[in-house]
């Protein structure tokens, strides 16, 4: 191995795993270290579901219909929105298309302060019915699983805020914009976990 | 004029579904029909999302195939569940 070839690569995988064989990694490896950890956390609460809704039926068949759907609806459509915005975001930088690609990261923020409103909206609504984690299995289950989602979007929003001040300032273009493309991946992956909570906890009984 | 693209209709798509998803939670007693079917669509969301929003289809073949298979495991664990 070349000594150039040896400072850009770890060498501890095998060589079918590099990009040259196995293809691009979007973003880059410390993001997707990242998202592989947060599915696994996701994991272990999407398990843990299973388990309580296998020792709970009757608490997990009533659970959903003690929530509020409207808010799951609105805010799985949001999210989804946002998923696109963030695709056309990453279609437009590398079109060199900066403005647009700024728009589209604005409308994704505003997606995801939206999310967040809703879901501040939808946790008192569940207090002032007098739902709390402490209600039922289900209700434990629910504040886990959807209060660690939130403070997901919460700092990838923030995150998108960073992503704009540094397309603002002429970080990123066609050729090189690894950091947002780090950043729209984490956010779809945000956009994945709902896409699994929401039937779990709205939908199914 | 604005061209409606491939992206476009996907997230309608996935729109669509999640609305016809909640009409049968809404509507429908969970029988197991009911579960199987809501179980395919999030696994076909999930598997759109992954190759078209997360444009892994043609990226690397393992994050892509560790991704499809998380899509793959917790849907076939929704179906699972109503055997018990």
């Amino acid at each position: 191995m070349s000594s150039i070839e040896s400072s850009n690569t770890l060498a501890i995988f095998p060589r079918r795993w590099s990009e040259k064989e196995a293809g691009r990694v979007p973003g880059n490896i410390p993001i997707w270290v990242g998202i592989l950890s947060e599915l696994t956390e996701f994991g272990i609460f999407f398990t843990a579901y299973f388990i309580a809704k296998f020792n709970y039926p009757e608490v997990f068949a009533s659970g959903p219909l003690s929530l509020n759907t409207t808010i799951g609806v609105c805010n799985t459509i949001i999210l989804l929105t946002s998923s696109y915005f963030m695709a056309k975001a990453m279609s437009n930088v590398r079109r060199d298309n900066l403005k647009k690609c700024e728009r589209f990261l604005w409308l994704t923020f505003v997606c995801a302060c939206m999310y967040l409103c809703l879901k501040t909206y939808e946790f008192n609504w569940n207090d002032v019915q007098g739902y709390s984690t402490k209600t039922n299995e289900f209700f434990t289950v629910y504040y886990y699983m959807t209060f660690n989602h939130f403070l997901h979007v919460g700092w990838a929003g923030c995150a998108i805020l960073w992503v704009i001040f540094r397309l603002r300032s002429g970080a990123y273009s066609s050729k090189e914009h690894s950091g947002l493309e780090a950043l729209a991946v984490y956010w779809h992956m945000i956009d994945l976990m709902w896409i699994l909570i929401f039937p779990l906890l709205y939908v199914l009984r | 004029m604005k061209r409606f693209g491939k992206l476009e209709y996907y997230w309608l798509g996935l729109i669509a579904i999640t609305l016809f998803n909640t009409f049968l939670g809404e509507n429908f007693e969970s029988t197991a029909v009911v579960t199987i079917l809501v179980a395919l669509t999030v696994m076909y969301k999930g598997l759109v999302v992954i190759d078209h929003f997360m444009e892994l289809k043609g990226a690397n073949r393992f994050l892509r195939i560790m991704m499809r298979t998380y899509f793959f495991i917790f849907p076939s664990l929704i179906i699972l569940s109503t055997l018990f």
